[in-house]
């Protein structure tokens, strides 16, 4: 083997300088714009080691040998059958307006022949821990999800699930984050309001609130009272809810907030990290909890063969740390799951001439599909920087452009169609490396934590993102469409878009009205001694950091508390996070 | 324009929306571009912004918005400015802004809209010429 590496770095020395070198001086560029690789690309290259058999540690090729949908996959095209795309047993994700309009949305979808659970968008105002009827709810009420004031708004969102849909036939996703004990208290409350074992219920929370302080921003307590009521989640879901998910960790909203790729796998796998540390600082085994741990797509740019080494390295470096560090022993521990992989992310669409967001959604699907495992998912519909809300033409095109990639161009026919690539294989060590460093950074900050506290991940995070403006605008990075091909001989193309009737702007008007109304009613007919004991024994169990919130949240769900006043007993008790400055 | 003191822009992110890619790089951008930016983070309901903007003595106000809470939110801030007597006070909005919003919002009183694909260059430029440093 040595001797070939020496052969092959003689030869090639010299086809550089007899075949690239002429070639650079013929065109009078400064070097050559390609890159080729060769086996002397690598170093030590132990193909067992890095890389493996799908289904195998450390997962470099994939988390099965094939996945569930791929098995099924000529099957279902025989059928007919339209998927819930991209999102596993849950349906797709959405909501708006009130907790009736988001029903009447969900049977709707059931129409159109929609078998999966309910995967909630909640409104910034739930999400951030005010009712419909705070001062900081003003404009935000029911718009870019639905609106849970109190327990009597959750349970008519789940009038759409019974019978054969019951809540324990069916996966609940939540996407809320600081009040996700709130919401998973609600849910316990609903099943056994129908009777239901809470150990039946299945579903995924994303509970990921260490990256609210990287991207997205929707938290409400300081990171370390946050990470209390992520202990006091994650163990009342393995005691009493032992199928749910336990979160879904966030690479992709780090990156649509401007990281690198390689801030966004290092600062995932570092929250990552402080997640796994409490469940064992909790007393649990690490194979029983960390099974639970999901994360949200890592993706998030137009460079194909860097998303894909991307998604491998991710699952590799995972693997490892679950394996090496925290001391599992099962493969199911180990794997990042995830409900898609790679795609372009939401922030590479363009406003300018959209329809242009097919093609890179396809390009995202390959990337997607070629990455180890994952459905070839065209993700985002292309109309998604038009404003909240796809329309119906976007989502078709999205689902037949998956389709075509799957069943006419057979991209998922091979696992991990790259392993053993000098090229990929290289890219692979580099981005896992510089991830790598990037986590023994945070690290000596002491972990996830300590790295919000002292400001450097949300800063990091904005930096790069003026970074790549910069690129833009200096048209290092070319964006087809807006920096690039402008001139007027260009077309714009557009075409009908018929966006859903509960997204209609009158109806969304109509929605705080509706929900205000609703709420003073709430107030009106509970009995307000039965909520005042309630919150005061959450506050007793807030403040004894041994104790869990779990069962007085329960208590004060019941109780028809809102959701805003168990968030203020909190906030009494564990304060509230100051927001970054520049 | 003056060249006495620097131009002084308050970036804002009203209401409840966390996206703040696009309010931090256009503080950097503006700031790079010679500008003295305040950013006032995630969360600030209208009556900080209007408090904020008078009491820096600031000669506009960027207010970054992604949620589709844009009507109700610039409204209350440009009312708040009106009332204290700050209405010369250009207000610019940036964000996820429908069309059809962006003309209301300009009869409303806002000064610019720019949405996604807008270089720094043309903000800082478009800021420059509305503002008047006495």
């Amino acid at each position: 083997m040595e001797r070939t590496r020496k052969e092959i770095e003689r030869a090639e020395a010299s086809w550089k300088e007899e075949v690239v070198e002429p070639r650079v001086a013929r065109f009078k560029i400064p070097a050559s714009p390609t890159r080729f690789y060769t086996p002397a690309s690598q170093r030590d290259f132990d193909f067992l080691e890095k890389v493996g058999f799908p289904g195998q540690y450390p997962f470099t090729a994939g988390n099965h040998a094939f996945e569930a949908w791929r098995a099924y996959a000529e099957a279902g095209a025989r059928l007919g059958v339209r998927p819930d795309y991209g999102a596993s047993s849950a349906g797709r994700y959405g909501g708006y307006g009130t907790a009736e309009d988001y029903r009447d949305y969900l049977r709707a979808m059931q129409q159109r022949g929609s078998r999966g659970g309910p995967n909630v968008a909640f409104d910034l105002v739930t999400q951030c821990g005010f009712d419909s009827d705070s001062p900081n709810a003003l404009g935000e009420v029911g718009r870019v999800g639905v609106a849970i004031d109190t327990y009597r708004d959750f349970r008519v969102i789940y009038e759409a699930f019974t019978g054969e849909r019951d809540i324990d036939q069916v996966a609940s996703n939540f996407t809320i984050n600081a009040p996700c004990a709130i919401i998973l208290a609600m849910l316990a409350a609903l099943a056994e309001e129908r009777g239901i074992p809470l150990a039946k219920l299945r579903g995924t929370p994303q509970n990921d609130i260490l990256k609210e302080f990287i991207a997205r921003g929707t938290y409400i307590y300081p990171p370390r009272e946050s990470m209390r009521l992520f202990r006091d989640t994650l163990v009342f879901c393995r005691r009493h809810m032992p199928r749910m998910n336990v979160n879904s960790i966030g690479g992709y909203h780090i990156r649509e907030a401007g990281a690198t790729r390689e801030q966004d796998l290092a600062f995932s796998l570092a929250n990552g990290i402080a997640y796994l540390k409490e469940g064992v600082e909790a007393g649990l085994e690490i194979d029983d909890f960390a099974s639970k741990f999901t994360f949200n797509a890592f993706g998030g740019s137009m460079q194909v063969y860097h998303e894909i080494a991307f998604q491998r390295a991710a699952r590799r470096m995972w693997a490892r740390i679950v394996k090496e560090r925290f001391g599992a022993t099962d493969p199911h521990a180990m794997m990042v799951r995830q409900p898609i992989g790679a795609h372009v992310g939401c922030t590479s669409t363009t406003l300018q001439r959209p329809l242009n967001n097919i093609a890179r959604s396809v390009i995202g699907g390959m990337a997607c599909g070629m990455s180890g495992g994952s459905m070839p998912a065209a993700y985002p519909p292309y109309d998604e920087p038009l404003g909240l809300g796809h329309s119906q033409e976007s989502i078709q095109l999205q689902l037949d452009a998956t389709r075509i990639m799957i069943y006419e161009a057979g991209i998922s026919d091979v696992a991990d169609p790259w392993a053993g690539s000098y090229f990929m294989e290289s890219l692979t060590d580099e981005i896992e490396s510089a991830a790598a460093e990037e986590v023994d950074r945070i690290e000596s900050m002491g972990g996830a934590v300590g790295a919000i506290e002292n400001g450097y991940m949300p800063r990091a995070v904005a930096q790069s993102a003026y970074e790549r403006q910069k690129r833009v605008e200096q048209m290092e990075d070319f964006v087809v469409g807006v920096n690039c091909f402008t001139g007027e001989n260009e077309l714009d193309l557009s075409l009908n878009r018929g966006v859903e009737k509960l997204y209609d702007p009158e109806h969304l008007r109509s929605a705080e009205e509706r929900q205000l109304a609703k709420l003073a009613a709430v107030k009106r007919e509970r009995s307000q001694g039965d909520v005042s004991r309630s919150l005061r024994a959450l506050e007793q169990s807030a403040k004894d950091p041994e104790a869990s919130v779990m069962p007085a949240l329960i208590d004060c769900v019941k109780s028809e508390a809102t959701l805003q006043e168990m968030c203020d007993v909190m906030r009494g008790v564990f304060g509230e996070a100051e927001p970054t400055k520049l | 324009m003056s060249t006495d003191r620097k131009i002084r822009v308050l970036v804002a992110k009203p209401g409840l929306d966390g996206h703040d890619r696009g309010a931090r790089v256009i503080a950097y951008g503006l700031r790079d571009a010679g500008f003295e930016v305040i950013y006032t983070g995630l969360r600030q309901s209208p009556e900080q912004i209007a408090r904020e903007a008078i009491q820096e003595d600031v000669d506009a106000v960027g207010l970054s918005i992604l949620s589709g809470a844009h009507m109700a939110l610039t409204g209350r801030v440009l009312e708040l400015l009106r009332e204290q007597g700050a209405e010369d006070i250009p207000v610019l909005v940036g964000g996820l802004i429908p069309e059809e919003d962006q003309q209301a919002l300009r009869k409303m009183g806002v000064a610019g809209v720019f949405t996604a694909g807008t270089p720094i260059g043309e903000v800082a430029e478009f800021i420059a010429s509305h503002v008047v440093v006495a």
